[in-house]
């Protein structure tokens, strides 16, 4: 066993333990600070990777939208139905245009219990990738291989209730839908002549189309020309025979480009999507681009959120300072003792320095695993409840540079309270108490 | 330190407080190395003053102070604290000890600061202790009586084997008992650990236990004290 010596950190570690309660206040609100700042931080890079996955494996995106990115909006992330189709003989024509690797049809618009539809083909499972390098995964069941049959995301599966084998009814728009049986008399948008069944229920992805549920692109044409018929007086149950050119419509098209093996990116993107561009009946969006036009749009406020965290974190490192400064006052003699014993100004000056950087180091080492802790149970609430999946770790450059930050206001926040540290007169505070 | 090297030396020292209308001017004094000396005065004469200026706790006007050698007025900063450190031990009238901290880590403070090896401070403490009459180390000082703290303290002051041990009113505070005990542990352990001591009284009863007595009164110049 090593010989006892005093060293001037068993003396930083004493002085705090001689005020555990301005200690232990100081080291919260540090911790508390610097969690909310690592959350925020990670709530962006979290919402930044969620907005990211979706788009997955696609390069363009083709609807007939107002803009690119109310296209992104609609046709990756459900914000609405689109308002324009397009034809299926232009569908065609843009497919037969130029050698895609795949061109896959969509067609929104009906939904069930508020969870959007996607009507689609069989390559929107078999060669759209959701996230890039992640293909869809079923949790149950199958994909769809003919009409009237759905598939759902895992979180509509999750809210609705819905299980392998259930019935199922669409509602054209977003109003309300039912479960099994005969149509309501009062569901008045519900194609309550066609039930779906329900074949599989997809593995979580962490993307908008959680949410939505995925039928035969023919299955949705037939519920709209039934519609049609209706409208006309024609009775009878509709079936693919009668479907008329009018139809077969769809509201966007993910388009791939062909790539170099090894490579997601495409020497023909810049040049097809000028191409498309000059289309003027259809909008052309690169996901990519456009999640990133999103990103500056929202950055503002986000900014504003960190800029809040910060200035919490800065009056962290006030109180910090106070605390220590205040200290300072009972304080004067044990620091005239230890110059008398031999230590020096520089050394007394560090020993409070060093106090200050103990209380915001423990506070900041404090915040990243209540940041941490916080995280994973966000995260498993998160995916338990509405299926989103959000990675709970905590990106390490923002941790780091929240680290360091908090250190150098540390540093910052015990210059005061040493340098008082550094001018007490010895002499004056040796004599005996009054 | 050779046994020939005087403990204090102070020459043509003169110092004296911003605006006060006194001085303390000592044109010589000298301690041989382990001598014990009386500095006496009444209450507010200047003795601790002369005191903290040997120490190099004030800065004197001119003259000179050499503490086993060492001219601690040519000294700045951290080398002189590094000199007291080194050479002078300090008894307070109120022991002056590190609250919060056990006996033992009061006297591994004044070692911290020295230039003894690491390796030894320990047995260095707990023996001073030991030979003072200290049983509970480890206890923290404030658990401690009176009287052990005034050991402590005298622990504390010899530590770092100081050439000069400056005691400041050590028994001010003292009924003549407990004088006489405490005088017996800060003179005998100062003799065996070949310290030389200046200590200051008011109390006449203190001059019949040193053989040299001064007198502060002979050193202050001016005013009307």
């Amino acid at each position: 066993m090593s010989a006892r010596t005093l060293t001037d950190g068993q003396i930083v570690m004493r002085s705090l333990r001689a005020r555990p309660l301005s200690t232990w206040i100081t080291i919260s609100m540090v911790a508390t600070s610097v969690a909310l700042l690592l959350v925020l931080l990670g709530m962006r890079s979290a919402a930044r990777g969620a907005f990211d996955r979706g788009s997955g494996n696609i390069h363009l995106l083709v609807s007939a939208d107002p803009s690119p990115l109310v296209a992104v909006l609609n046709g990756i992330f459900y914000a609405n139905s689109p308002s324009k189709p397009i034809s299926w003989a232009k569908y065609q024509s843009i497919r037969s245009a130029f050698p895609y690797q795949w061109a896959i049809p969509t067609q929104q618009g009906d939904s069930y219990r508020g969870f959007p539809t996607m009507a689609t083909s069989a390559d929107f499972f078999g060669k759209f990738e959701p996230v890039a390098g992640e293909p869809w995964k079923l949790a149950s069941g199958r994909f769809f291989e003919r009409p009237f049959e759905i598939v759902l995301g895992a979180a509509a599966a999750k809210g609705s209730g819905l299980k392998l084998g259930q019935q199922v009814f669409l509602t054209h728009g977003s109003g309300a839908s039912r479960e099994g049986g005969e149509p309501e008399e009062h569901a008045g948008h519900e194609h309550g002549e066609f039930p779906f069944k329900v074949v599989g229920i997809l593995e979580p992805t962490g993307s908008a189309h959680d949410r939505a549920l995925f039928v035969d692109l023919e299955s949705s044409w037939i519920l709209h020309a039934h519609d049609r018929r209706e409208r006309a007086g024609i009775e009878g149950v509709t079936t693919s025979a009668d479907l008329e050119d009018d139809d077969r419509k769809v509201t966007g098209i993910l388009l791939r480009l062909p790539t170099r093996a090894g490579s997601d990116a495409s020497a023909a993107m810049q040049q097809q999507f000028d191409t498309l561009r000059r289309d003027t009946a259809i909008v052309v969006a690169q996901p990519a681009q456009q999640i990133q036009k999103l990103f500056e749009i929202v950055s503002n406020v986000d900014g504003i959120f960190i800029a809040m965290a910060v200035v919490v974190l800065i009056s962290s490192a006030l109180s910090t300072m106070l605390a220590l400064y205040n200290s300072m006052a009972a304080r004067t003699r044990q620091i005239a003792v230890l110059r008398v014993l031999g230590a020096s100004q520089g050394r007394v000056f560090g020993l409070v320095l060093t106090e200050s950087l103990v209380i915001t180091m423990s506070g900041a080492l404090a915040g990243i695993a209540l940041a941490l802790l916080g995280g994973i149970a966000a995260s498993a609430w998160l995916k338990a409840s509405i299926g989103l999946v959000i990675d709970p770790s905590l990106d390490p450059r923002s941790t780091v540079i929240v680290l360091g930050g908090t250190v150098a206001l540390g540093g910052l926040a015990g210059l005061l309270p040493a340098w008082r540290a550094y001018q007490v007169p010895v002499a004056d505070n040796l004599r005996p108490a009054a | 330190m050779p046994a020939s090297t005087p403990a204090l030396t102070i020459r043509d020292l003169r110092f004296s407080y911003p605006a006060a209308s006194w001085a303390l001017s000592v044109p010589h004094f000298e301690m041989a190395a382990g001598e014990h000396v009386l500095l006496v005065g009444g209450s507010g004469r200047g003795k601790s003053t002369l005191l903290q200026v040997v120490a190099g706790l004030r800065e004197l006007g001119s003259g000179s102070v050499e503490v086993a050698g060492t001219r601690m007025d040519a000294l700045r900063g951290a080398a002189r604290d590094e000199a007291r450190g080194r050479s002078i031990g300090m008894i307070f009238q109120t022991f002056n000890l590190l609250h919060g901290f056990s006996a033992l880590e009061n006297v591994l403070a004044a070692l911290m600061f020295s230039s003894m090896p690491a390796a030894g401070h320990e047995q260095r403490a707990r023996t001073l202790l030991s030979t003072l009459g200290i049983a509970a180390a480890d206890a923290d000082v404030d658990q401690l009586s009176v009287g052990q703290q005034q050991r402590v303290a005298v622990a504390r002051a010899l530590a770092a084997r100081p050439a000069l041990v400056l005691a400041d009113e050590p028994t001010a505070s003292l009924d003549p008992e407990n004088t006489e005990t405490a005088m017996d542990l800060i003179q005998s352990a100062c003799r065996a650990e070949g310290a030389a001591l200046l200590c200051t009284s008011h109390d006449p009863a203190m001059r019949a236990r040193f053989a040299r007595v001064e007198s502060i009164d002979e050193m202050i110049h001016g005013g009307a004290r």
